[in-house]
């Protein structure tokens, strides 16, 4: 009986209807008998086709009678929401999707592209085949030949340049061990010039929020927001970008909570608002810092938390002094009243919580945005309390995995960084010498720090969101010895990437270009180019299995649905085959068992387990994780907790950090430094990650602590030494004192010292405050500055932008060259993008997929009535739009009050066109995705954050006109 | 005795669509045809609301009184289904239905729609139940299978509800008595009180 | 006595004066209630909509079909509910519908009494003379019958579609008339827009022979001719055949466009530009159709009857081109005698190749 489902806990929501009466309900034999009716064919003679489906798909794919179906648990591979996906599955072809009403997470819903996940196992326009492009036209190779030539000319490259000329962009598609095995690969092949999207989707929200109270991350869950009182989104529209998350923020909305939705456009998600504020785009820093001076000018602040756990609120208060109603306006445009009716709002509900995405983060000042935001969460005391905290929607379905592994050039897994401490511990999980290591490296110096020369190993490589320029730059002025030379975009969609011409040329300059994914994706058509390009074709999640950590940190179990369509193959797989042309298969796979060509992925996780101290993840084991996955209806949706059954008192996929060791059996902690529990029941403080003072201010918390803690104040974070100074060296073992003798609660890899500071009810990670005032950032308080690209010419000199910067990820970096053009005379509009619900990321996939597809099948523009009444355009006319940086796009005009006037809005999307021109003749037979427009990033402008290089895409300016 | 009903809940829809690809996820329904639909209204301004619509299953159904072939049945929970053998395609329960469910898979032949399709509340046909020609016809039969309308199961904000009207109007009570203000079951009065 | 010699002039003006102020009112009283609103006394009125439930403007717009926004696309795919159907409903069920085929029936009965009580219109003389004028060209006589079939065709399809459901299925079963539908439609869908072409074509070619004339007028007050001896006076174009043609110009057309618009290719999965509400076009374009088809076919049957069974000597006009001197004499006398004096006229013999361009010098006064 499937009609179970979660009736105890989601009585007001599930539609159950009775057994019983479905049983005896349908009765059309009965119909049959009185009508009379023969199955005739005469009727069918003339009317055209038998019947409306297409029988060649229903034979290959539909459900057939009588054979056994079996029911596998997956995760929908789109957002970060973590949605359980049950595909029914018979004779190894995907039949059906049933939902999947155990999920706390999503409890059977899906969105669009949810809902439609099954046709990865159709994959009609899906790549088939290795591809080579020779004289200019695709021919099918075999992965041998494909992987001979590519490898080749790459050994080659790195002969003559360095391996550094060989740039690794890797993706947030890839499970958690994927993406450690691409990160581990990366440095392999001895290069830090490895990436992937967080660079241009949250970059700035880790950094911004890591060094602010110690992890990068959303803080509590979308269940927790079903407690929440009130609910502030900047910069988010979770009804198009998140949908499933709106179950839960709707029905925190019916009991009663305040939503607040601040952003450019009335999107979905603000007409469920209750207040819309609608600000001019860019200007979140102002937004913030208006709200915070009504807090403060009516001492709405939360004084004690801000005693107790923030560490430079003193400086905010001073730069928020600034921030009059009259300058907000003038800034923003958001008058006085409505900005007081949120700060109202938000201080009379508590706890309340914060959610920001892209809109928040993808500006060149995406760091101070994101601090700001964390700031106001502070003042208000929202932090560390279920129903308040940050919650940051990660895009990506394990984007937030990716991240955590770090594929990212500046980092090895578990955020460690890059030093030699780092590699040295990373060396030691890996059992390999750090100097075989540091052996793969190019060992030259390009680039001083205070004084000091430093390798590159030690040094971050190029963001994702420059490799362009990492092509195109003179090598004089670039931090390595040479170019760019090959590409691997390996899951990776260039057009969610702004400066598309210039990606053109570099693509085209070029010895090298591999793309690796289930779809040729805008890379294949974007160069022109004869030769040297290579697409294979990995499969998609689903044809793999492996662990996948959803935007609130839980980890779920994707188990493998059907084996690989065509010739593709999972992406751990191709990467063993390139480690072993490389010659360091040994190497790369020394605790990983091999199942042929397959390293065996829970070795993996495994692996990753012995070494991620520093977030935790090393008490998430396979078979917990898939333990978990079993038994998810017996995880409360509110709370994720488990109530009752073999997994009791546990929270949901063990959301990091999950302290110690699998056998440790920490629960997972639901919501970050949340005090009101103990660290062994997954409570937590702020870390203590900035020291223990600074320029005389204590940093840690001041009688803050967690339940149970035996230290009733704040403290640093746990070495082996304060173990021996605190008496608790002894609770160790003799094992665990031999490996955590000299190391601290992040190298020490029995887990040791976690579990005994654990055991005292303390954070391993310290007790500090958190700091509003990064002091390491080029502005410690956030301020606001302008865009490069502004319309507001006169804002430009009291809020300029940074200067221009020499070598910054390797790279010099624009800033107020740019701005110091006015651009706004010719290109009068601000230009700001954002998601569809139909679609995903750069679009390959869900456009190919005709379920989804046949619901957008243009490219668009919003224009506000009053902007298209100036330049005479009509609803649904072609336009051109075209950018200050000379690309343009052509795009059906779309006449609404959504967007302000002045602002006009575009979906990122698309792709498959090239100003204007469909470009369905160059993709591989068969291969192109069923709808294709010009990609808005043809006219996205240069714009890179401060700190993280973070590309801007939410400002630029444009101008419109008739096709 | 089952009636089923759809209902869908405008404060809590937010046009992801995810009812529509359920749907032809469900029934492998290709382009151009779309039992379901969201359609917003005040699109982009205050106000702006969403509803997704399908076929209704009306009481006194208009498309069963003007269909000129009599190829429509209701069964005994209330479902109207259609029998595509004898539909001849002439649009007639186009015109009539309030709805817009009635769909014509689009073919070349000059004035020929082809046959009606529409939403069947995942009731399949009146071929065998889950049968292979049923299927093909109809799409799937969860009904049969002792499921409910995919649409309404994978609502990702439980916005559209299906299953015994007694039972939808319970839920939906419930969520209204939370919220305060008067009920809204869209379309109940066309369909099943009209 | 002072009354009674009140001018005629006078109460005339009174009587006219009256009128006119009893009129004025009963269309001024009515409005009364607005002044109301002008006068700025509807505060009440404002108050009632103040407390008014804000979610009624949504409600409002989706009970009157208010297109919005739908990503699938579609005829009538972005509005909610189309009141049109309800409406169209109706008329389907309506009396109307359902009462106007028994013309067909009514007209059917008539013809079959009069023929019965009246018998054939025969022609007055004992023998014919053998002398033929010519009266439909070949290409005349073409259209007429490939138009007459098709009518033949699509009515019978028609009604087939229209009554089948009461009609047929008892006698057929649901699948054996489903196929008989489907054949129907498809023979409909295909003859359709010939006979449309045809009907075009009559239009065109015979629509200066059918403007009234006075002589039409003494022709019906002679009931023309379908009751007595009496044989009125008629040109080319008896009145009764003018009427014929008025009709085919009227319902004939009306039936044709809105077939026409039935049939084209507007499915509802493609908007055309410029016909954004094909469906309620299509409602209506039925209704036109179904009424104006019935009421035709049922006149139509007085057209055959005439022309075939009810007048000796017609159907060899149409049948062959040339009707013999008498049956011309007898219904048509003014255009005989412009024939005869045009020498049009055909010896018994003589070939009728001769003639071939007869149909080309009608005079278009006759």
């Amino acid at each position: 009986m499937k009609l179970k489902k979660k009736q105890q806990a989601e009585r007001s929501n599930a539609t159950p209807a009775p057994a019983g009466l479905l049983g005896e309900a349908i009765n059309r034999r009965t119909f049959l008998r009185n009508s009379g009716i023969t199955a005739g064919g005469a009727a069918l003679a003339f009317t055209g086709g038998p019947s409306m489906m297409k029988k060649a798909t229903a034979a290959s794919t539909s459900p057939q009678a009588g054979v056994e179906t079996e029911v596998i648990r997956s995760v929908c591979t789109h957002c970060s929401v973590g949605c359980g996906v049950m595909a029914e599955v018979q004779n190894g072809v995907w039949t059906g999707q049933e939902p999947d009403f155990d999920s706390p997470i999503n409890m059977g819903a899906h969105c669009a592209k949810g809902a439609s996940v099954r046709e990865h196992g159709h994959g009609e326009r899906r790549l088939k085949y290795p591809m080579k492009l020779v004289a200019g036209k695709w021919t099918q190779v075999s992965w041998d030949e494909a992987m001979g030539d590519i490898t080749d000319q790459m050994m080659k490259i790195r002969e003559e340049s360095s391996p550094d000329s060989v740039y690794w962009l890797g993706s947030a598609k890839f499970n958690n061990e994927q993406a450690y095995l691409f990160r581990k690969f990366a440095a392999m092949w001895g290069t830090n010039n490895v990436d992937h999207q967080a660079r241009i989707c949250h970059s700035t929200t880790v950094a911004g929020v890591a060094n602010t109270w110690g992890y990068g991350a959303m803080t509590n869950s979308y269940n927790d927001m079903q407690n929440s009182k009130a609910m502030f989104f900047i910069g988010s529209n979770a009804a198009e970008a998140h949908p499933v998350a709106m179950q839960h923020i709707l029905k925190a909305k019916e009991n009663g909570s305040k939503l607040i939705v601040v952003d450019p456009r009335f999107t979905r998600t603000a007409a469920h608002a209750d207040q819309y504020v609608q600000m001019r785009p860019g200007t979140d820093v102002p937004v913030i810092w208006g709200i915070l001076w009504h807090v403060f000018e009516n001492g709405w602040e939360d004084k004690e938390f801000i005693q107790q756990r923030v560490y430079g609120m003193d400086q905010i208060r001073e730069e928020v002094a600034k921030w009059t109603p009259d300058e907000v306006e003038r800034v923003s445009g958001i008058p006085e009243a409505t900005l007081k009716q949120a700060a109202q709002t938000m201080a009379e509900n508590r706890p309340g919580t914060i959610v920001w995405c892209m809109g928040g983060t993808q500006h060149t000042i995406g760091n101070n945005n994101t601090r700001a935001y964390c700031a106001m969460q502070l003042a208000l005391g929202n932090m560390g309390v279920s129903g308040g905290g940050a919650n940051i929607f990660r895009g990506h379905d394990n984007v937030q995995g990716a991240t955590d592994m770090c594929i990212l050039s500046h980092s090895l897994p578990g955020y460690f960084g890059l030093s030699d401490g780092a590699w040295k511990h990373w060396s030691g999980v890996w059992g390999l010498e750090t100097d075989w290591v540091r052996s793969r490296f190019d060992l030259d110096s390009y680039e001083k720090v205070k004084d000091k020369d430093v390798p590159t190993i030690n040094r971050p490589g190029m963001p994702v969101s420059r490799w362009i320029d990492g092509v195109l730059e003179d090598p004089e002025n670039i931090a390595q010895k040479d170019n760019i030379r090959a590409m691997v975009l390996w899951g990776h969609a260039p057009n969610s990437q702004t400066r598309l011409p210039e990606m053109k040329v570099a693509m085209e300059k070029l010895d090298l270009l591999v793309v690796i994914d289930p779809y040729p994706t805008h890379t294949a058509i974007l160069p022109d180019r004869q030769d040297g390009m290579y697409l294979l074709p990995a499969c998609t999640q689903f044809e793999t299995s492996g662990s996948v950590t959803a935007s609130n940190r839980s980890l779920q179990w994707r188990h493998k649905v059907i084996e690989p369509l065509f010739e593709s193959l999972p992406d751990h797989t191709i990467m063993a085959k390139f480690a072993d042309k490389f010659g360091f298969k040994d190497q790369m796979f020394k605790n990983i068992a091999m199942n042929g060509e397959e390293p065996v992925i829970e070795d993996v996780t495994r692996e990753f387990n012995k070494g991620m101290w520093t977030i935790g993840y090393t008490g998430q084991s396979p078979e917990r994780i898939k333990e978990h996955m079993e038994h998810r209806a017996t995880f409360n949706e509110v709370t994720l907790k488990a109530e009752g059954g073999p997994l009791d008192g546990e929270y949901y996929g063990l959301p990091w950090p999950c302290w110690g060791t699998p056998e440790m059996k920490h629960p997972g902690t639901p919501n970050l430094y949340d005090t009101s529990k103990s660290v062994a029941d997954g409570g937590l403080n702020f870390r203590a990650r900035f020291g223990v003072e600074h320029e005389g201010t204590n940093l840690l918390a001041e009688g803050s602590y967690s339940l149970g803690a035996e230290i009733e104040d704040g403290y640093p974070e746990f070495t082996a030494d304060m173990l021996k100074q605190l008496g608790w060296w002894d609770d160790l073992t003799d094992d665990e004192k031999a490996s955590a003798e000299g190391k601290n609660w992040k190298t020490d890899v029995s887990g040791g010292i976690q579990r005994v500071a654990i055991e005292h009810g303390c954070a391993p990670f310290g007790n500090a405050k958190a700091r509003a005032v990064v002091w390491t950032f080029p502005d410690p308080v956030p301020i606001h500055r302008e865009p490069l690209y502004t319309p507001r010419r006169d804002l430009v000199a009291d809020y300029p932008t940074y200067e221009d910067r020499k070598s910054h990820y390797r790279l010099p970096t624009r800033y107020a060259s740019i701005q110091a053009d006015d651009y706004s005379k010719d290109y009068p509009l601000i230009h700001t993008s954002g998601r569809l619900v139909e679609y995903e990321g750069g679009g390959d996939e869900s456009r190919s997929n005709p379920w989804l597809a046949e619901l957008q099948q243009d490219m668009f523009v919003e224009i506000n009535p009053a902007d298209a009444n100036n330049i005479a355009i009509k609803d649904e006319q072609m336009v051109w739009l075209e950018g200050p940086e000379g690309g343009k796009i052509k795009a059906k005009a779309m006449v609404t009050n959504r967007v302000g006037r002045g602002v006009v809005f575009t979906p990122f999307h698309f792709g498959g066109h090239y100003e204007g021109e469909d470009m369905l003749a160059k993709y591989p037979e068969g291969a192109a995705p069923y709808v294709r427009g010009d990609a808005d990033n043809t006219t996205m402008t240069y714009g890179y954050d401060s700190v993280t290089q973070m590309q801007e895409s939410k400002v630029s300016l444009c101008k419109i006109t008739a096709v | 005795m089952a009636r089923m009903k759809f209902l869908c809940d405008a404060d809590r829809c937010i046009e992801c669509n995810g009812c529509v690809t359920a749907c032809k996820n469900e029934h492998e329904v290709p382009w151009g045809v779309n039992r379901r639909r969201v359609i917003t209204l005040d699109d982009g301004q205050p106000g702006e609301k969403s509803i997704s619509v399908a076929c209704m299953h009306c009481s006194d159904a208009p498309c069963q009184a003007v269909c000129p072939v009599d190829c429509f049945y209701t069964t005994d929970d209330g479902i109207v289904l259609h029998d595509k053998n004898l539909c001849i395609g002439c649009g007639y329960c186009f015109y009539a239905c309030p709805f817009g469910a009635p769909q014509y898979p689009q073919q070349s032949s000059f004035g020929a729609r082809g046959k009606m399709d529409k939403c069947t509340f995942c009731a399949g046909g009146p071929e065998d139940d889950m049968s292979q020609a049923e299927y093909e016809q109809y799409g799937r039969n969860r009904i049969a299978e002792g499921t409910l309308p995919l649409c309404a199961e994978m609502c990702s904000t439980k916005a559209l509800i299906a299953g015994d009207g007694d039972e939808v109007a319970d839920i939906y009570r419930e969520r209204v008595l939370r919220r305060g203000g008067r009920p809204q079951t869209w379309g109940w009065d066309t369909a099943y009180e009209g | 006595m002072a009354k009674s010699k009140m001018s005629k002039t006078k109460r005339r003006k009174i009587a006219i004066w009256s009128t006119v102020l009893v009129l004025s009112l009963s269309l001024a009283l009515p409005l009364a209630s607005y002044s109301i609103h002008w006068l700025g006394m509807s505060a009440s009125a404002q108050d009632a909509k103040a407390v008014e439930n804000p979610r009624n403007k949504f409600w409002n717009q989706v009970r009157d079909g208010t297109a919005g926004y739908s990503a699938v696309k579609g005829e009538g795919a972005n509005v909610l509910m189309q009141p049109g159907g309800e409406n169209w409903r109706q008329f389907r069920e309506s009396p109307l519908l359902t009462m106007v085929p028994w013309a067909i029936v009514v007209m059917a009965v008539l013809l079959l009494l009069y023929h019965l009580l009246h018998g054939k219109n025969r022609l007055d003389v004992n023998g014919l003379s053998g002398r033929k004028v010519p009266r439909w060209n070949t290409f005349e006589r073409l259209v007429h019958w490939v138009t007459a079939f098709s009518f033949i065709a699509l009515a019978i399809t028609g009604i087939s579609m229209l009554l089948g459901k009461k009609l047929l299925i008892p006698l057929l079963g649901k699948a054996g008339f489903a196929s008989w539908a489907a054949i129907s439609l498809n023979v409909h869908n295909i003859i359709g827009p010939i006979f449309t072409i045809g009907i075009a074509l009559m239009i065109i070619m015979w629509i200066w022979h059918n403007f009234p004339t006075v002589v039409d007028l003494k022709w019906f007050a002679k009931g023309g001719g379908l009751f007595g001896k009496a044989h009125p006076s008629a040109g080319r174009m008896n009145g009764g055949e003018k009427v014929w043609f008025w009709i085919l110009m009227t319902l004939g057309v009306a039936v044709c466009i809105s077939g026409v618009i039935l049939v084209a290719p507007i499915y509802p999965q493609i908007t055309i530009p410029g016909l954004d509400a094909a469906r309620s076009m299509m409602q209506q374009a039925s209704a036109v159709h179904a009424i104006a088809a019935v009421i035709w076919t049922a006149i139509a049957l007085g057209h055959i009857y005439i022309g075939t069974a009810g007048t000796e000597g017609a159907i060899e006009g149409m049948a062959t081109g040339y009707v013999s001197e008498e049956w011309a004499r007898q219904h048509h006398d003014i255009w005989f005698d412009k024939m005869q004096r045009e020498g049009k006229v055909l010896l018994p013999g003589e070939p009728r190749g001769a003639q071939s361009q007869a149909g080309t010098v009608y005079s278009r006064n006759t």
